[in-house]
């Protein structure tokens, strides 16, 4: 026992000397805070949470870790859905919101530089104010920041048109497991000197080097915005049309679907009109300049009626336009209100199995007598299938993960993903392998090797 | 290793909370942007999600009751309820805070300068000794203006440490609504016990209120609004702002043309995040002037009830964002509409040496008729 207390006495006072006292926190119930981040039921037991204000703090805390061979699990706003930021080995979480500045908007060079604590709609809003857009926009853009949605490579509802955030990344700064500090690309659009790291490191979820500055692409912002919506008795009617939008041509802003049990949910809760007897609901829209958005909306609303909708209907006025987005953002407010447990999932299949897909995921949820709801983007495949349950209800727990088990196996034999945004984490890593093989695993952990010879960052998730 | 959770399997409760209510949180961090404390320390420890975290370790057992930072955190949570609007999942944060307090502060364990204010104001007659030697509204037979307008009865409440330290707020009231009756037997609504540990008194005290105070109940206090509402029904309460907001047409003349003073407006936190009434405020300024959205408006101010005077150094830091943005809109008035944020604002003005006149809408409202 006196051992424990002089270990955790010198780790703080190493800790403190390179942040500063006010910065390390080791009381239990700052510990438990930092327990956890937004997956449900994963929890691990840090040693320390330390929060850095600058670069050299980062590189000075982690040549300490490096030494002592401490984990270390960097972590923004813990918005992370695959456990990816839960400290499951202790150790140190390495907060990085105090690193909050955002530098430079550029709108000569169409780029944004900022440290990685800054909130994704902070970006957002100061490249507007500019005239200026930062497309990727994870539906958790007002709280989470842009390094976890760079660690993350956080995708969003305008990824078909706009890419997702590794297609943003011009630069990074980073400082790695033993203390160095690096940079990878910059302000250029084209630079291929050397291996492309920004967009190795875009994506590796906190377990190959610690972000520390940023250097984003920016795009001029569109005109304006048109959204609509269409009904449809079933969800491969609206797979088909979403097919036949793009194979007219339209390459369009948002294409978001919900299925059934999503459709019920919402109007069970927000009351705002919608048909409970569609099978599909499908939520298109587009950006540019007026007379695009005109033809482009009136083509996907022909593409609909063409597949069968039974209702379709282009929002007149800006309130028109948010009401029929309020059906997509109520989805899991909706769902999440129907039990105490919610489990959001993310696997993802090409666009056109999608109908097949959710048929699959219905019968899941029927075999083993559990809620499913799915919704999600309609336009590039990726899928949210929500459980919710009551894990006072017996084994409802196990069930669902028997049902999240299949749900990856069949997306995988589609020729998908196990996570098309929300990243492997903790909790989808042992379903990597089906997914990748034997010998690309071997690969990353050769990758994770030499960024990390000692195995310190974020141990146990990718490339361990 | 990884742990299995209790308090997400509901496996141990202490039965501190409503398990209905603890069990709401999904933990998505949507909350932190929104609140103040966490915009102040940037740690998730002081942030709602925190928060909850640390009641549902509470709950199941595994921390303390008298965990310093279960204590500390029980106390730096201003209580505005700024993460309920932003919440998906509906977390009903500021009961979750009343039970946490209820448990954590019973008895002894609560400061004493909170001790000794919720005395003051935990009899009626306490309440109606403060108010005495101030010249608040008075007047109205009960029920006399309703009987002639044939209307449902209404009538205004004056509130506690108001009635003593703003008497003019109902004079005021009054002047803009005579129709409203004010009965002379009133004490105080019991916000400050239910958000202060004593939650069951702060139910009786409004029940008791319910029942000196017949029909619709007009208030010119937010934060006294949104508690009434939560015990006796919010059919029954209507904010002043509300109140004639609703009646308009019917005797709310133009601002007396001329001067258009520029007004910016502090809300109340519970008025705004509790009972959702943040448009009539701004409706009521918009006809007396240049109304000016400050960007903290809907901010908590740190008066947050008892909150300035238990912690005043964290709420001069939380005021301190909203005393720079007056100054930088060089506003003439500063509108409150509740008497914590009024005071609070006007002690800040002061301190700061600003121009800006500090004043409650029921005054400015009176005056520019």
């Amino acid at each position: 026992m006196a051992t424990t207390t002089r270990t955790a006495t010198d780790l703080r006072a190493a800790l403190e000397a390179v942040v500063g006292p006010d910065h390390v926190r080791d009381d239990a119930g700052a510990l438990l805070t930092y327990a956890t981040d937004a997956t449900p039921l994963e929890r691990g037991r840090p040693d320390v949470v330390v929060f850095p204000g600058s670069t050299d703090e980062v590189a000075g805390v982690l040549r300490f870790a490096n030494e002592r061979g401490i984990p270390v699990v960097p972590r923004g706003s813990g918005t992370n859905l695959s456990a990816g930021t839960v400290p499951h080995r202790g150790g140190i979480v390495l907060v990085l919101t105090r690193m909050n500045r955002l530098k430079e908007i550029s709108p000569g060079d169409l780029v944004a530089v900022c440290e990685p604590g800054v909130r994704t709609i902070e970006l957002a809003q100061a490249a507007a104010a500019e005239g200026m857009l930062f497309p990727p926009d994870p539906g958790s853009h007002t709280t989470a920041t842009i390094g976890g949605n760079v660690a993350e490579c956080s995708g969003g509802l305008r990824a078909l048109k706009y890419g997702v955030t590794r297609d943003y990344v011009l630069g990074v700064e980073a400082v790695l497991a033993t203390g160095e500090v690096i940079r990878s690309g910059g302000r250029l659009v084209k630079d291929v000197a050397g291996y492309d790291l920004r967009r190795l490191l875009c994506g590796s979820e906190g377990t190959l080097a610690v972000m520390t500055e940023l250097t984003l692409r920016l795009v001029p912002a569109p005109e304006a915005t048109g959204t609509g919506m269409a009904y449809f008795d079933d969800l491969g009617d609206a797979a088909r049309a979403v097919s036949r939008v793009l194979s007219d041509g339209v390459l369009p802003v948002t294409l978001e679907f919900l299925d059934r049990v999503c459709i019920d949910a919402v109007e069970g809760y927000s009351r705002i009109g919608l048909d409970r007897s569609a099978g599909a609901l499908l939520i298109f829209g587009q950006d540019g300049d007026e007379a695009s958005i005109d033809r482009d909306m009136r083509r996907m609303a022909e593409a609909c009626e063409a597949e069968g909708a039974t209702h379709v209907r282009i929002a007149e006025t800006e309130a028109e336009a948010a009401d029929v987005l309020q059906a997509r953002r109520a989805v899991l407010p909706a769902l999440s209100r129907l039990e105490p447990l919610t489990i959001l999932e993310d696997a993802t299949v090409p666009r056109s199995r999608i109908a097949e897909m959710v048929q699959r995921i219905q019968d899941i949820a029927e075999r083993h007598g559990l809620t499913i709801g799915t919704f999600g983007h309609a336009g590039d495949g990726n899928l949210h299938p929500t459980i919710v349950l009551d894990p006072a209800d017996g084994e409802a727990l196990e069930r669902a993960h028997a049902a999240v088990d299949e749900i990856f196996a069949e997306a995988i034999a589609m020729d998908g993903s196990i996570t098309g945004e929300h990243g492997v984490g903790l909790v989808k890593l042992r379903h990597l392998e089906a997914q990748l093989g034997a010998d690309h695993l071997a690969l990353l952990r050769r990758i994770k090797g030499a960024f990390d010879p000692n195995g310190i960052l974020n141990p146990g998730k990718l490339g361990s | 290793m990884t742990q299995p959770s209790d308090e997400a399997t509901g496996a141990q409760r202490r039965g501190i909370f409503t398990p209905e209510l603890l069990d709401r949180c999904i933990s998505c961090g949507f909350c932190l942007p929104a609140c103040p404390t966490y915009g102040l320390t940037q740690v998730e420890t002081s942030s709602p999600r925190g928060r909850i975290n640390l009641m549902r370790a509470i709950e199941s057992g595994a921390l303390a009751d008298d965990d310093p930072t279960v204590v500390e955190e029980s106390s730096f949570c201003l209580g505005c309820r700024a993460c309920e609007p932003v919440c998906p999942a509906g977390v009903q944060y500021g009961a979750l805070l009343e039970e946490w307090r209820d448990h954590t502060w019973h008895g002894r364990r609560r400061p004493l300068r909170l001790r000794g204010l919720l005395w003051a104001v935990n009899r009626r007659w306490r309440v109606r000794l403060m108010g005495l030697v101030r010249r608040h509204a008075r007047g109205g037979s009960r029920g006399a203006a309703a009987t002639a307008t044939g209307a449902e009865p209404a009538t205004l409440m004056l509130g506690c440490f108001e009635r003593a330290l703003y008497p003019e707020v109902s004079r005021a009231a009054k002047r803009l609504a005579p129709e409203l009756d004010v009965p002379r037997r009133q004490g105080c609504c019991g916000a400050l016990h239910a958000h202060n540990g004593e939650l069951e008194r702060g139910r009786e005290l409004a029940r008791a209120l319910g029942d000196a105070l017949p029909g619709t109940i007009v208030t010119t206090s937010g934060g006294c609004a949104a508690h009434i509402a939560t015990v006796l029904g919010r059919e029954r309460v209507r904010e002043l702002s509300e109140w004639l907001v609703a009646r308009e047409g019917a005797d709310e003349p133009e601002a007396n043309g001329g001067d258009r003073p520029r007004i910016g407006l502090q809300d109340s936190c519970h008025l705004r995040n509790g009972l959702g009434v943040m448009r009539e405020p701004r409706e009521v300024l918009a006809r007396l002037g240049e109304y000016v959205e400050l960007p903290s408006a809907g901010a908590c101010c740190g008066a947050a009830g008892t909150y300035a005077l238990l912690r005043p150094g964290d709420s001069a830091r939380v005021l301190d964002r909203h005393l720079d943005e007056i100054a930088a809109a060089d506003l003439d008035a500063l509108v409150v509409v509740n008497p914590g944020c009024y005071r609070q604002l006007e002690q800040g003005v002061k301190r700061r040496g600003l121009r800006t006149r500090v004043v409650h809408l029921a005054e400015l409202a009176a005056e520019r008729r």
